[in-house]
């Protein structure tokens, strides 16, 4: 699946959000717009103990994925943290309230 | 700017105080500073008071005037600083500057948290207010967890294994068994560090700096001041500030944080010295993984080599450079406003050389003090007076 990611209409910037201005040149011209949910896993931990508004979905996995697209994305992994490893093919497979849940690129 | 001198220290043990009210605690090692220094306090020109969460975790704000009303100060500027864990460190900063500039000629930084009657889940949530939370937070992320996502890439890239950062907990753990003020001082060895729970893999129980309760205070003047002074002064090199990325999508390495890296070239550029000129560290050890990457961002240990450093027992008092012998945050504590005044309490004492767990002929110490994911960072170079 797609996520949803601000392009800046100056200079073509994409940013996972939210943000007020560019980044890369402040311009307030920020548009939502898609990117393709693949990438690649930068890190990944097992959250066991989580603060209260996630506490009864414990334990679960958080993973950094770099888009291919360019951007770092803070998201879940679904299912546990078996057989991870850096630099992993991931994907987007599921949205939550903005929250993106990733899973092993299916080859 | 003028030569600055910390003239007086105070600070409270750092561990669980349920019966003591937070301005009460910040109160109690204020008011030591002001003693021990010998200064009326009706001199103190600024107060800069560090805290994170006393709103969430106590229902309490103001802060910064509640404890000047109850030290007897004159009605002067009074300022609560936040910047999450770097709070305490950037109170610290500001009573410099004011000190520095000659906007007065005594300042007060003080810095409390309470944090130990609260359940986990509130104090992470509490904690969580740190995080970017319309990015990073919206995932589950937590303090602990951003720590695991760095020691995964540290132990890939530099082959980091569970034995090097069992040393960095051991080490101390032991040094707060000396410390008077600490928390939990005690000896582990690296099975009970594997036995304890996991809490974000691969960071366990052990790993983690526990909650915390406690003040800490630092009362600052002119050099000028220095014949009026009844404690033995210490002066201040440098202190820097610096401003990292807010979000993990702003993180380009999640193995080191520009913001320290930045802050210590700004401070030693500020003192004239170089890392290798340091003789002690109090840095910021709020998990076991972050004292390597703090080591190796500090520039006292070459990149990738922190965990070896520790293990090899390089760190430890005796060791080629000496890294949190107060205990650290780990064993210490974290009291999250008062941790960077409390790291430059400890270093005061070791340069005066009355420290519990004294590094020999201590001469220069440095502190580091980072906040959020990064997002602020204070690094302050202190000397005793006659090197």
């Amino acid at each position: 699946m797609h996520i949803k990611v601000l392009r800046c209409e100056s200079c073509g910037t994409l940013d996972p959000g939210p943000r007020d201005l560019c980044a890369a040149c402040q311009s307030d011209k920020l548009v939502l717009s898609e990117a393709p949910g693949a990438g690649a896993l930068v890190s990944w931990t097992t959250i066991r103990r989580a603060p209260t508004r996630f506490k009864g979905q414990a334990p679960y996995v958080v993973a950094v994925v770099k888009l291919d697209a360019g951007l770092i994305i803070t998201g879940r992994f679904s299912g546990t943290e078996e057989n991870l490893r850096l630099d992993l093919p991931v994907e987007a497979v599921s949205e939550d309230e903005g929250a993106y849940t990733f899973a092993e690129k299916a080859s | 700017m003028r030569q600055v001198l910390i003239a007086g220290i105070g600070s409270t043990p750092f561990g669980r105080h349920s019966e003591i009210a937070i301005q009460s605690l910040a109160i109690r090692a204020a008011d030591a500073a002001i003693r021990e220094s010998g200064i009326d306090r009706k001199q103190v020109g600024a107060l800069y008071l560090g805290n994170f969460v006393s709103g969430p975790l106590t229902g309490q704000e103001v802060l910064a005037g509640l404890v000047a009303d109850g030290l007897g100060l004159g009605q002067i500027p009074c300022t609560k600083v936040e910047g999450a864990c770097a709070s305490g460190g950037i109170a610290f900063r500001h009573a410099y500057l004011a000190v520095a500039s000659g906007m007065c000629d005594a300042a007060l930084a003080v810095g409390v948290e309470k944090m130990t009657h609260a359940d986990t889940a509130t104090t992470t949530a509490a904690l969580n207010c740190a995080m970017d939370n319309r990015s990073d937070g919206i995932s589950g992320l937590t303090f602990p967890g951003l720590f695991g996502l760095a020691w995964q890439i540290h132990a890939e890239r530099y082959g980091t294994s569970r034995d090097q950062v069992s040393a960095v907990v051991s080490k101390n753990k032991a040094n707060g068994l000396l410390n008077p003020l600490a928390q939990m001082g005690a000896n582990v060895g690296a099975d009970q560090i594997l036995q304890s729970p996991l809490i974000c893999d691969p960071l366990r129980l052990y790993d983690c700096c526990p909650t915390s309760d406690g003040a800490a205070a630092l009362l600052l003047v002119a050099a000028d001041k220095r014949a009026e002074l009844a404690s033995s002064p210490v002066a201040v090199m440098a202190s820097a500030q610096t401003r990292g990325s807010a979000r993990i999508a702003g993180h380009p390495d999640l193995c080191t944080f520009d913001a320290t890296v930045m802050a210590a070239q700004a401070a030693y550029a500020q003192a004239g010295i170089s890392a290798k000129d340091v003789d002690f560290v109090e840095l910021h050890d709020c998990f076991s993984i972050a004292e390597i990457i703090d080591t190796e961002d500090l520039g006292i240990v070459p990149r990738g080599h922190g965990g070896g450093y520790a293990l090899e027992g390089r760190t430890r008092v005796g060791g080629d450079i000496p890294v949190n012998p107060s205990g650290g945050l780990l064993s210490k504590g974290h009291p999250v406003g008062a941790t960077g005044l409390g790291q430059i309490y400890e270093s005061v004492l070791q340069l005066r050389g009355q420290h519990p767990n004294q590094v020999r002929d201590a001469a220069i110490g440095l502190t580091h003090n980072l906040g959020g994911t990064g997002v602020a960072c204070t690094v302050n170079i202190l000397k005793r007076i006659d090197a």
